[in-house]
């Protein structure tokens, strides 16, 4: 019986490859003991409590550390720049309209940008995985992980920051599929 | 970097691609055009209405603030000018203006306006309306468009089919807007 998948994920994420080992490793005991005493359900939501309530503590750490830097800038660079851009051309699109038209954007804009995004999420993990290779980066999974949460914040900043409105289903779909996206090809390219 | 030039590549071909096809679409027989109707349960009378008050027009005309009428409180006769004035959202809420000359106006079955703007598009509108009897009216709208701007031009594959569907939009509010108004003063 193994703690829920997503909490673990997300401590990966946000701690440092360091300290994600120490801390997993901590909570990992715990979760067997509060599983022994009160039941399987109870121990997940146990975890996942214990994980949301130090990730911001844990963040912090290591944004001070200076590794998360880069991290959330190519973040930015590769998916919510993309998307701004996609943002920006669909605007002129309906600026043009002889009679001026709103801001929602026709569903086939909407795949477009999906399509886009995850495209450049995609290569997002293709260049994580490129560039911290296993053998020399030992907590390249971190890594991998934070960039595939900072993508994915960094499209919701992106839509925020948009003039488009954004249906809650393309939000939430582009907030699943793209760090989804950059996970696959990572462990794609690291499988080879 | 070999990969990183492959991706530059793929994605300067695919802008390249979608501009071919763009300009390939730009050249189609319908380009520039959107037209839409609708059968309301009116009189042509009561249909004309909303098409000539500018009080009436801001209703079912979405994104409309202002009507003008340069020539009088209704524009009426050919040569006459009618301004509208848009909030624009997507050009950061900038009022554009629209302006439209009658060249054709025979209440209540025909009208048509040369519309432009300067530095956006030039084009046409004609508005028809049909009697079909018993209180009904068959009404009719065709936009013919050409953008000025070079990248407008380009984009107009994009932008006639969103034109189409505000359009589309636009008349059925004016069916629901026309029955509204003709059922209650029945």
């Amino acid at each position: 019986m193994k703690p829920p998948l997503l909490a673990q994920a997300l401590l990966m994420a946000v701690a440092g490859p360091c300290e994600a080992e120490y801390v997993a490793g901590d909570l990992e005991e715990e979760f067997a003991i509060v599983r022994e005493a009160r039941g399987r359900a109870a121990a997940r939501r146990w975890y996942a409590w214990q994980v949301a309530r130090s990730a911001g503590a844990l963040l912090q750490l290591r944004v001070r550390s200076g590794e998360l830097t880069h991290v959330v800038l190519i973040a930015s660079l590769g998916v919510a720049v993309p998307l701004l851009l996609l943002d920006w051309l669909w605007q002129f699109v309906y600026s043009q309209i002889p009679l001026k038209d709103g801001l929602h954007r026709a569903p086939e804009f909407l795949v477009f940008n999906a399509l886009c995004v995850c495209a450049c999420a995609a290569v997002l993990g293709a260049w994580a995985a490129w560039k911290w290779p296993a053998s020399k980066w030992p907590g390249s999974k971190s890594r991998a992980l934070a960039l595939a949460f900072a993508a994915a914040i960094a499209v919701l900043v992106a839509l925020w920051a948009g003039a488009a409105s954004a249906p809650a289903a393309y939000v939430v779909t582009l907030a699943l599929a793209v760090p989804a996206s950059a996970l696959l090809t990572f462990a794609l390219r690291k499988s080879r | 970097m070999k990969w990183i030039l492959w991706i530059g590549g793929g994605l300067i071909g695919v802008i390249a691609l979608a501009c071919v096809v763009l300009l390939v679409l730009g050249h189609r027989a319908n380009a520039g055009h959107a037209s839409a109707s609708a059968d309301i349960n009116a009189s042509p009378a009561q249909v004309w209405q909303w098409l000539d008050d500018p009080g009436k027009l801001k209703q079912w005309i979405s994104w409309v603030v202002e009507v003008r009428t340069p020539n009088g409180p209704v524009a009426a006769g050919v040569g006459a000018k009618r301004v509208l004035v848009m909030k624009d959202e997507n050009n950061g809420g900038m009022l554009m203006e629209v302006e439209g000359v009658y060249t054709a106006y025979q209440p209540p079955t025909e009208m048509d306006l040369a519309m432009s703007t300067p530095g956006a598009f030039e084009g046409t509108e004609t508005y028809r309306l049909t009697d079909l009897r018993n209180g009904r009216t068959h009404f009719e709208v065709a936009g013919q468009f050409r953008y000025t701007m070079w990248m407008a031009q380009l984009f107009e594959p994009l932008i006639t089919p969103a034109a189409q569907k505000k359009m589309d939009g636009d008349v059925s509010r004016l069916k629901s807007l026309v029955e509204g108004g003709a059922s209650a003063a029945r």
